[in-house]
């Protein structure tokens, strides 16, 4: 196996792989890696099934030691990954051996890390997945002292080095706008409401995590509500409470909530959305359905291109 | 003045589509949900994934690529046409062993001030209470019950507890819950079960299902923690409305 110790599990590191969507029907949250295309990217490139777990790490800080030789990949957030004190390439598969130090130095872009190793981690499965749930108490973030392992002793010579060409690499520009659809309460604001929301700047609140992504910024103006009868919030959901802010619901949001919702982020969105980091400024867009249904195919093209292209 | 026309079916997103029922928190107006779930389950189309209730609507998941817009909305239509005829399965009731008031029953004294009854009346209503699931929602399987008859409608708190312990047993205004787990929350909570409503290490982690009743029956503290220990499916009865 290859194996780690942490050293620094960093603010917060957990297990996750693509989440607990069968378990919707029970009514908990899906659950799983905020920005999915980087946890298949980085599993296809390790030679790996797209869902197999990884680590997600949360800003910055994680130190881990090397136990047991094995390969890893680094996607997602770039914060700086550090190899015995040299710096070491993301999207690519790189060879560790036993007293390797893995670390983070400096936060450069996004917000969450994802490190993969070949086969995938033995985290704990519950409910069908390996993703960690706070709010839920499934699972818990890693600390200091905590030894982790791959799932099977997985070192593919011919992988050594593999880079992950650039046309796959997600490119996060925050500075494009968040395509959105309406949502089942589009009718609740005003039309001034929806100008300003597809209009303002929204500044990324630092009180955002899995659950939510709240922003500050011009409140959106309603004609009813903010309450409305409980109903389903589906992932990506933007609703609008009292304050008039809007929150991006994430992964671990709860499944049905009572305020009305303007927008559902466009899928192709999401895990863009994940990777904001507090202070980041945004801004929304409302699209039509079609559209949102070509991208969401050319997104999947691309990822089953890229399934190709790494399949050895 | 229009009158809205029930349901309203309307595509959401790139992949459900949403029915709502008449905009209220009923029974009535909830069992057209449980019915239209319950012919779609059975149905399983293949485009269709997932559908999750609430109080008066239901979000059905479709695969877009195995269906057009034009037929899913179609097949719900007509999903909505069998479920007027159709009957739900015998509703069970979960009989629970619930410890109140005290520490777990923060609430009951609040109630009962802001009721008029004394505490023990409070408790005693409560006991006897046989709650329908309107749904399971929120986190963790969440059942959300209604029906608290009028005299134990008192308000939540203004600032909801920061952490109640799963298995806490509250309502306000007409809703009531039990946590699946530990949660900040605002209703007024009277007593605790210990019998895990929730458990991530069965499949499903829980047994509740929409339209099942409960009774959190009391009992003293000992036996609610001794019989918290057995799985949640021994408490099951068949209901009756009597």
């Amino acid at each position: 196996m290859s194996r780690f110790a942490i050293v620094n599990p960093g603010i917060l590191t957990t297990f996750q792989d693509l989440g607990r969507t069968s378990m919707l029907k029970y009514a908990l949250a899906a659950c799983g890696a905020m920005d999915q295309t980087a946890v298949q990217l980085i599993n296809l490139l390790l030679g790996n099934q797209p869902s197999a777990a990884v680590l997600e790490i949360t800003l910055t800080g994680l130190t881990m030691k090397v136990l047991g030789n094995g390969q890893i990949a680094v996607g997602g957030a770039d914060m700086g990954l550090k190899i015995n004190g040299q710096y070491g390439p993301m999207w690519s598969v790189l060879d560790v051996e036993e007293g390797d130090v893995i670390g983070f130095t400096k936060l450069r872009w996004g917000v969450r890390a994802y490190l993969g190793v070949a086969s995938g981690f033995d985290a704990p499965e519950i409910l069908g997945s390996r993703s960690v749930y706070l709010r839920g108490s499934l699972g818990r973030p890693l600390n200091k002292g905590d030894e982790i392992q791959s799932l099977a002793h997985a070192v593919y010579s011919k992988r050594s080095g593999k880079r992950l060409p650039d046309k796959f690499i997600p490119k996060r520009d925050m500075t494009k706008p968040f395509r959105v659809l309406p949502g089942p309460q589009y009718d609740y604001f005003s039309p001034l409401g929806i100008d300003v929301f597809s209009s303002t700047v929204y500044t990324i609140s630092p009180v955002s995590d899995r659950q939510g992504i709240r922003t500050d910024g011009q409140p959106v103006e309603r004609v009813k509500g903010p309450d409305i009868i409980t109903d389903p919030t589906p992932i990506g959901a933007i609703q609008v409470p009292g304050s008039g802010l809007p929150i991006i619901l994430h992964r671990d949001a709860q499944v049905t909530g009572g305020y009305a919702k303007i927008g559902l982020l466009c899928k192709v969105d999401i895990d863009r959305a994940g990777q904001l980091c507090p202070g980041d400024k945004i801004r929304f867009t409302l699209i039509d359905r079609q559209s949102a249904l070509s991208l969401l195919n050319k997104q999947k093209l691309l990822l089953a291109e890229a399934q190709i292209a790494l399949a050895s | 003045m229009k009158t809205t026309q029930y349901p309203i079916i309307r595509l959401l997103g790139e992949d459900s589509v949403l029915i709502e029922f008449e905009a209220k928190v009923s029974w009535e107006v909830n069992t057209q949900v449980r019915r239209l779930l319950n012919v779609l389950e059975n149905k399983k189309h293949d485009a269709y994934q997932v559908a999750l209730p609430s109080y008066r609507s239901l979000l059905v998941y479709f695969d877009p690529d195995k269906i057009s817009d034009d037929g899913m909305m179609s097949e719900i239509s007509s999903a909505i046409t069998a479920s007027q005829l159709q009957h739900e399965p015998e509703a069970r009731l979960f009989r629970l062993p619930t410890a109140y008031g005290g520490a777990h029953g923060p609430d009951v004294d609040r109630v009962a001030e802001l009721s008029g009854i004394s505490a023990d009346k409070v408790i005693d209503l409560s006991a006897n209470l046989k709650l329908p699931i309107y749904f399971l929602g929120f986190i963790c399987s969440q059942a959300y019950m209604g029906d608290i008859p009028v005299e134990l409608q008192a308000p939540r708190h203004n600032s909801p507890r920061p952490l109640v312990p799963g298995g806490s047993f509250g309502f306000g205004g007409p809703q009531a819950n039990i946590l699946a787990v530990d949660s900040p929350s605002g209703l007024n909570y009277v007593g605790r079960t210990f019998v895990k409503v929730f458990n991530p290490d069965n499949f499903p982690p829980t047994a509740f299902r929409p339209g099942d009743y409960v009774q959190c029956y009391a009992v003293d503290e000992d036996t609610a923690i001794e019989m918290g220990s057995k799985p949640m499916e021994d408490f099951i009865e068949p209901f009756c409305d009597c």
